[in-house]
């Protein structure tokens, strides 16, 4: 399938339509507005939490999707709202903490007040004082409540859209990645073991193109590369979905040792010991021989199965330039202490300080400390061909090209 | 008189400790990573942790080690096998305040701050942090037997690289 090109004026777009993608696209900020209106504010289903981090009627958590903030409430026993967090009076963003509990939502400026579900309750001086003020009497409480956005509780995840376009989050997935998402979470109840916040300064698509590139996973980490967690050589896949938006990249671990692959991985540490290995204490835990899972969810967030350590990963965008990441390590709520203790000690691996991800967040940055004074330029995207369709090796950059295909589709571009 | 930890070894004074964060901090500083570990016993508990998840109890953290040996890896992961753009890391402790004694060691707590200079850029905070450390007489030093630093700070600048 190819779909014809349309650059925004005075903008081009390389001949190698699948193969090439010009950096203007990390650094327009007209690019960006677009995007959030018809990405992030469009079809799309966007990570929100975790059922389990508001396990009681009023217990909220504030997020940000795309930029607009939002609450994410227990409603009632059986139902989690999402809802914009903005007074439909002026404005404010009246949760201001990242979690709480109350018996409704009140607005500090003019104690408007909404039920957990967003629906406007109390207008303070709605019929006047003393026959002076208050609201027309054609102001109606039902029409100005809290914009409330579509929500799904798929086995532990809480996922909202403000498009009313928007699949069910089943089909949204596809049957393929369905399969996917419900290998690790499948149901079981799930526990927070902690958080790890971090402003990323480069554009939000390099982090979704960083987790469907398995061609630098065995390159950039050498810490993967060496103790065999993650190599060009180890039998692997990447599955795309239909429309090329989500992404898994599929892998199991090998053992430290030197391969013929390994010629092409320059500073591969053969001799590297570790003093106490208790960081690389993994057990097989799902069915199946891989060991590694990293899905993509497209735009917002990354499912990270990385042996016993498991996260979601939001982003939410800055601007063309950054986007906060936010990372949620979490455990099954029946998991053993030891199990607890060695998903705690592989976070050493991941995060803002991770023998692997920081590597990540760096050359991120680097990347778009390089692309963004050249937009008319473009990055190569031909490893593994110029094709879009999943593979049964990492050899290939084919679900980044992907992304991109359908990111042209949905921006009209 | 001042005092030094090979003579008064049982002794953890106000100045031997006083010396202990000076000696750490520099070594810090001028990035002897090698020598880090060294501040620690073999059983020991270091933990960067973001205050949120220190105050829910929980224990995950950005950096976590249990053991010197988990120290001596992370230099070796940062050496070795990490890749990130270079950078000076300045440390900004507080005096440190004596908060209780346990088992013949010293619990103290003091601010720090951490600030990084990338090239081309002017200098930020990393982190804003308290450290909750416990120091103990080890093999004739005082040593950190833990070293919890709770860090207030809710985004940090992209990477933690170095240690705290």
């Amino acid at each position: 399938m190819t779909i014809p090109v349309r650059p925004p004026e005075g903008r081009l777009w390389p001949a190698d339509a699948d193969a090439a993608v010009p950096y203007w696209v990390y650094s327009d900020p007209e690019i960006y507005a677009e995007e959030l209106r018809r990405i992030w504010y469009g079809p799309h289903w966007l990570y929100v939490g975790l059922e389990c981090e508001i396990p009681n009627v009023g217990d909220w958590k504030t997020a940000t999707l795309g930029e607009r903030p939002v609450v994410m409430v227990r409603s009632a026993q059986n139902e989690i709202s999402v809802v914009e967090n903005r007074c439909a009076h002026k404005g404010v963003k009246f949760c201001q903490a990242r979690f709480g509990h109350s018996e409704e939502l009140i607005c500090p400026y003019h104690q408007w007040s909404y039920a957990l579900n967003g629906d406007l309750q109390g207008v303070p001086f709605r019929r006047g004082v003393k026959r002076q003020g208050g609201m027309p009497a054609d102001f109606d409480l039902t029409q100005n409540g809290l914009t409330k956005l579509r929500v799904e509780e798929v086995n532990g995840v809480v996922w909202a859209t403000f498009s009313e376009e928007t699949p069910a989050f089943r089909d949204y997935l596809g049957e393929k990645f369905w399969k996917h998402y419900t290998r690790v979470y499948d149901g079981r109840k799930l526990e927070v073991l902690g958080y790890n916040r971090q402003h990323i300064p480069a554009n939000w698509k390099q982090m979704q193109e960083n987790i469907k590139d398995p061609y630098h996973a065995g390159l950039l980490h050498v810490f993967f590369a060496t103790f065999g967690l993650f190599r060009a050589d180890q039998k692997s896949a990447v599955d795309i979905d239909d429309e090329g938006r989500h992404g898994i990249l599929i892998s199991r671990k090998g053992e430290q040792e030197k391969t013929e692959a390994m010629a092409d991985i320059r500073n591969f540490q053969g001799d590297l010991v570790l003093e106490d290995p208790r960081v690389m204490d993994v057990v097989q835990e799902f069915p199946g021989e891989e060991t590694v899972g990293m899905i993509t969810i497209f735009p917002s967030v990354i499912l990270q199965q990385q042996v016993n350590s498991l996260t979601t990963r939001q982003i939410v965008p800055k601007g063309p330039d950054g986007f906060d990441f936010h990372w949620t390590h979490w455990c099954y709520a029946d998991d053993t202490p030891e199990m607890r203790l060695r998903r705690t000690r592989q976070a050493n691996l991941f995060g803002p300080a991770g023998f692997v991800s920081a590597d990540d967040g760096e050359v991120l940055e680097m990347t778009q400390q390089g692309a963004t004074p050249s937009p008319d330029a473009h990055m190569i995207l031909q490893m593994g061909g110029r094709t879009i369709e999943s593979t049964d090796h990492q050899v290939t950059e084919t679900a980044v090209r992907g992304m991109y295909r359908y990111w042209r589709k949905v921006m009209g571009l | 008189m001042s005092t030094t930890l090979t003579e008064r070894p049982a002794a953890i004074t106000r100045d031997a400790i006083r010396d202990l964060y000076d000696d750490y901090y520099a070594t810090l500083d001028e990035v002897r990573l090698h020598d880090w570990p060294g501040f620690f016993p073999q059983d020991c508990l270091y933990r960067v942790i973001p205050r949120e998840n220190f105050e829910a109890g929980y224990t995950l953290s950005t950096m976590q080690a249990e053991s010197r040996g988990m120290l001596k890896d992370r230099v070796t992961g940062l050496t070795r096998t990490q890749m990130y753009a270079p950078r000076y890391y300045r440390r900004f402790p507080t005096a440190p305040r004596i908060v209780g004694e346990e088992n013949g060691g010293v619990r103290t707590r003091h601010n720090l701050l951490l600030v990084q200079t990338l090239i081309d850029k002017p200098s930020e905070i990393v982190l804003s942090a308290v450290c909750h450390d416990l120091i103990v007489a080890d093999e004739g030093r005082l040593r950190f037997a833990e070293r919890v630093v709770v860090f207030d700070s809710e985004m940090l600048p992209n990477s933690l690289v170095y240690p705290v």
